[in-house]
């Protein structure tokens, strides 16, 4: 727990009660080292990082240990996340050639989802995912993947090339659009894929934060009670719309990077 | 989009219109205004006309508009 939360929980503060709300800030985002290694500070959101590749190595672990062909158990959960994936992730856009990519994306789709769940799970309550470092580390991996990929399949050359010239373009106007694909493809892509996933789930834990603490402030024997009931009511609902937005979150960014896969892939537009 | 001939058991290779392409555009069109703003507003701090921002940015989000309808409309 932050210590902004600790402050208000420990303190009682509450309304009437002569102090003021408090809100919650980006500070509650930071938190107390839980060891320190030298100047290395191990903390929750890296904890919790573990903690969600553990979970998703385990679960396939398994799921996959001894498979059989008419799956019964925690196999067909297995099989019915990984189907999921596929079906709906990769198919849709690198077709059949696409399946040698699905161990990436099932790997990605599943632990982003995991550092997402952390948000609404009692006790942990923190989306790992809302720390920039951990959507830009991930992007950062797509994008090196899909660079890479396509300049093997046009060549580093032709790949540009393709990137650049988008196809019945008169020539003079080349000059103009070329450097906005090339920086759209390059850097914009990069940057709006962990902006994303990471704008949605700070946004969303601090929404949560907003409302948990204000049902806490309000909770008084006056007044304060049906405001404190309507607070904590909105914390449920916006909990679980939180849930939907963690899933979706997930999605997104898994699509999208097969999306790119794609892209690099072709040969031409 | 029903123009789309992906479907989900992959028959189709060649997959047409789907999610990416609204990202696709997003990502045009904050390109465009990002590298046009952004020597507009270069050439206006340089030069001292600050007005070179806005019309930057205007001519960046018409050239990715540009780009948009080349790279979309005629497949």
């Amino acid at each position: 727990m932050s210590d902004i939360q600790t402050m208000t929980t420990a303190s009682g503060c509450h309304l009437f009660s002569g102090c003021g709300y408090p809100a919650p800030s980006i500070e509650d985002f930071y938190f107390k080292p839980i060891f320190t290694i030298g100047s290395f500070d191990f903390t929750k959101p890296m904890l919790l990082a573990i903690l969600a590749a553990a979970i998703v190595l385990a679960f396939f672990g398994a799921a996959f240990a001894r498979p059989k062909l008419v799956p019964r158990g925690v196999q067909n959960l297995g099989e019915l996340g990984i189907l999921f994936v596929r079906d709906q992730i990769l198919r849709p856009q690198l077709g059949k050639k696409g399946d040698r990519f699905l161990p990436f994306l099932v790997s990605l789709f599943f632990f982003i989802w995991i550092m997402n769940i952390f948000g609404v799970i009692p006790l942990i309550e923190f989306p790992a995912t809302s720390k920039f470092a951990f959507p830009v580390a991930l992007t950062a991996m797509v994008w090196v993947t899909y660079m890479t990929l396509g300049m093997r399949s046009q060549g580093p050359i032709g790949y540009f090339k393709n990137m650049a010239v988008p196809a019945g373009a008169p020539w003079w106007i080349l000059p103009l659009l070329s450097p906005i694909e090339l920086l759209s493809n390059i850097f914009v892509r990069p940057f709006t894929l962990s902006i994303r996933l990471f704008a949605n789930m700070l946004a969303g834990h601090l929404l949560l934060l907003v409302f948990a603490l204000a049902s806490w402030y309000l909770f008084t024997f006056s007044i304060g009670l049906l405001f404190a009931a309507t607070s904590f009511v909105l914390t449920i609902i916006l909990t679980a719309l939180e849930v939907l937005i963690q899933a979706l979150q997930a999605f997104i960014f898994t699509t999208l990077t097969a999306f790119y896969f794609a892209d690099a892939l072709e040969t031409s537009h | 989009m029903s123009r789309s001939g992906a479907r989900p058991d992959g028959t189709n290779d060649r997959p047409g219109p789907n999610e990416g392409t609204g990202w696709r555009v997003m990502s045009y069109l904050i390109g465009g205004m990002a590298l046009y703003g952004g020597i507009g507003w270069l050439i206006g701090r340089w030069t001292g006309i600050a007005v070179l921002f806005p019309i930057g940015m205007l001519l960046g989000l018409g050239l990715s508009l540009a780009l948009v309808v080349l790279r979309f409309t005629r497949s």
